[in-house]
């Protein structure tokens, strides 16, 4: 099923043009009585209208590779478009993601998708005048085109504009995490534009530059820009046509780069499994009782729109709570947890629920021109139920965040869900063998509040509590609270 | 149709785009190279000297 699309109703208020939406000043995208419109110069225009009239577009489109779009009658339009030709309204993406909260195959399969459309675009005499992975967002862990925008008709001899900008932002982190197994996404986190090819190539000195696609993507790129440093891209585009660069050679080039991007994996080393195993110490018991109270708890909740999973490891919360909820994220701290979990969800074609890679500790924060080009984590999730269930001791112990922190935090996302709000917790008590094994790690004494007792009080302070279940091991509590006004 | 791009694509970004193409590239590639070799022994008719 997928989530509710193209709405009917014509948006009444003033549009506000989206901060992350400015770098092309051909279109812009808007936001009006929570619809998300897409403004067009009369330029922008006439490519809509072309690409609209396309097969390739409106059989993406079906498919639900490219979000579904229409264009707003000029009788329906919003008064105050301002300066547009034309207005879009696109579907609504669920929750808005950013590719460094994407696990290493959720970046793949974005940039597989991207060169697919391309190629499809191609065939059909257009062209895409970037390359970001920004371009996509995700339906549940289905990879969707956004950028409507970018579709511009090909010219015959020019190579594609948006490779350097497909390098930077799928391709070279990519390569970093498949052959270095270093995880890309603090890299994208903290470069808007990603990753400078200059940089890439320290990276791969030595035989490390026979690694797969090294050799070109990143070697010989990082020379040739070297050395064309002082020609205009104009001259070179006119030179190449000279030159003979023909639409078959984009085609190539794309064959080639979706061949390399296709055999790029990233498998972690088995220590890696060894220790997550260590931090799953559930009995049977413990398991089932745990996953009654969060199906019950939700159910209960009146079918949330959005639940939150914070610490979604396996996802096995994420899936009981996409039974009765209408999309879920589910957000893991550790990067190969999340991408297996992407993997099992992607195989299931699940479209419900939304899996991410995220620090706990360190939530993303707003980036880019003025640090609102690209938005904080928290202000794009606004929940109708969080769970936060066998995380808040890492939390609070591992990261020594005080437990009345932890709370505003998670109660800050059902801000604005009203009485239905929910968050479901799961209290491990200091005598639980993992609460043990976290605690030797700090000085004796050094969370005299990390109890029971005074955790329940600052939940009593900020929800009332609804529902509460010791485990049967009887070393964890969970749960549910409802905000107080 | 008239198109217009907004992204700097990189001189250096469009060449490489030629090899990876494969021997069809590379021979675009050569072209280009000779070209601009030759283009520098080639006399320019008189007012384009800067």
């Amino acid at each position: 099923m997928l989530p509710p699309s193209l709405s009917t109703t014509v948006p009444e208020g003033d549009p506000t043009p989206d901060p992350g939406s400015f770098r092309d000043p051909a279109n812009r995208v808007l936001h009006a009585d929570g619809q998300i419109l897409r403004g067009l110069d009369s330029r922008a225009a006439a490519h809509w209208q072309a690409l609209a009239g396309t097969e390739f577009f409106r059989s993406l489109s079906a498919e639900g590779k490219i979000c579904g779009t229409e264009l707003l009658a000029p009788g329906s339009a919003p008064a105050a478009a301002g300066r547009w030709a034309a207005l879009l309204r696109h579907e609504r993406i669920p929750v808005v993601s950013y590719p460094y909260e994407w696990s290493f195959t959720m970046l793949r399969d974005a940039a597989l998708l991207h060169l697919e459309i391309l190629q499809a675009a191609l065939s059909a005499g257009f062209t895409t005048k970037d390359g970001s992975a920004y371009n996509l967002q995700w339906r549940g862990s289905e990879p969707v085109f956004i950028d409507v925008g970018s579709f511009e008709p090909a010219r015959e001899g020019e190579p594609w504009a948006g490779y350097r900008q497909f390098c930077q932002t799928m391709l070279y982190p990519l390569l970093l995490q498949a052959h270095l197994g270093l995880d890309f996404q603090p890299w994208l986190r903290s470069r808007i534009d990603g990753l400078e090819t200059g940089q890439l190539r320290r990276l791969f000195g030595g035989i490390r530059r026979f690694r797969a696609g090294v050799l070109t993507h990143v070697h010989l790129h990082d020379a040739l820009q070297a050395r064309y440093a002082g020609t205009g891209s104009g001259a070179v585009r006119a030179e190449l046509r000279a030159a003979g660069y023909s639409r078959n050679l984009v085609r190539a080039m794309l064959r080639s780069l979706d061949r390399l991007v296709r055999r790029l994996d990233w498998r972690p080393p088995p220590s890696h499994w060894a220790r997550y195993r260590e931090t799953c110490g559930y009995t049977a018991a413990d398991r089932e009782a745990k996953e009654r109270f969060v199906g019950a708890a939700l159910a209960e909740a009146g079918r949330p729109g959005l639940v939150l999973d914070i610490g979604a490891n396996d996802g096995a919360y994420a899936r009981i709570a996409a039974a009765h909820a209408g999309y879920v994220v589910a957000v893991e701290g550790d990067p190969v947890v999340a991408d297996q979990l992407y993997r099992r969800l992607h195989a299931d074609r699940e479209r419900r629920i939304l899996p991410l890679v995220m620090d706990l500790a360190d939530p993303s924060p707003g980036g880019g021109w003025r640090g609102v080009e690209r938005a904080p984590f928290a202000a794009r999730v606004q929940a109708d139920a969080v769970l936060a269930l066998a995380v808040l001791h890492h939390l609070a112990i591992d990261r020594n965040v005080p437990l009345p922190e932890i709370l505003d935090w998670l109660l800050g996302f059902l801000a604005t869900a009203g009485p239905a709000g929910r968050l479901v917790v799961e209290f491990v008590h200091p005598d639980d063998p993992m609460a043990v094994r976290l605690l030797a790690n700090k000085p004796a004494g050094l969370f005299p509040d990390y109890r029971r007792d005074e955790f329940e009080r600052l939940l009593g302070r900020r929800c009332r509590i609804v529902r509460r279940l010791e485990l049967p091991s009887a070393t964890r509590t969970l749960y549910v609270g409802v905000p107080r006004g | 149709m008239d198109v217009m791009a907004y992204l700097d694509a990189g001189s250096g970004s469009l060449i490489v785009q030629a090899v990876i193409g494969g021997a069809a590239g590379v021979v675009v590639a050569a072209r280009l190279y000779w070209r601009r070799l030759t283009g520098r022994f080639r006399r320019r008719p008189p007012g384009d000297r800067d």
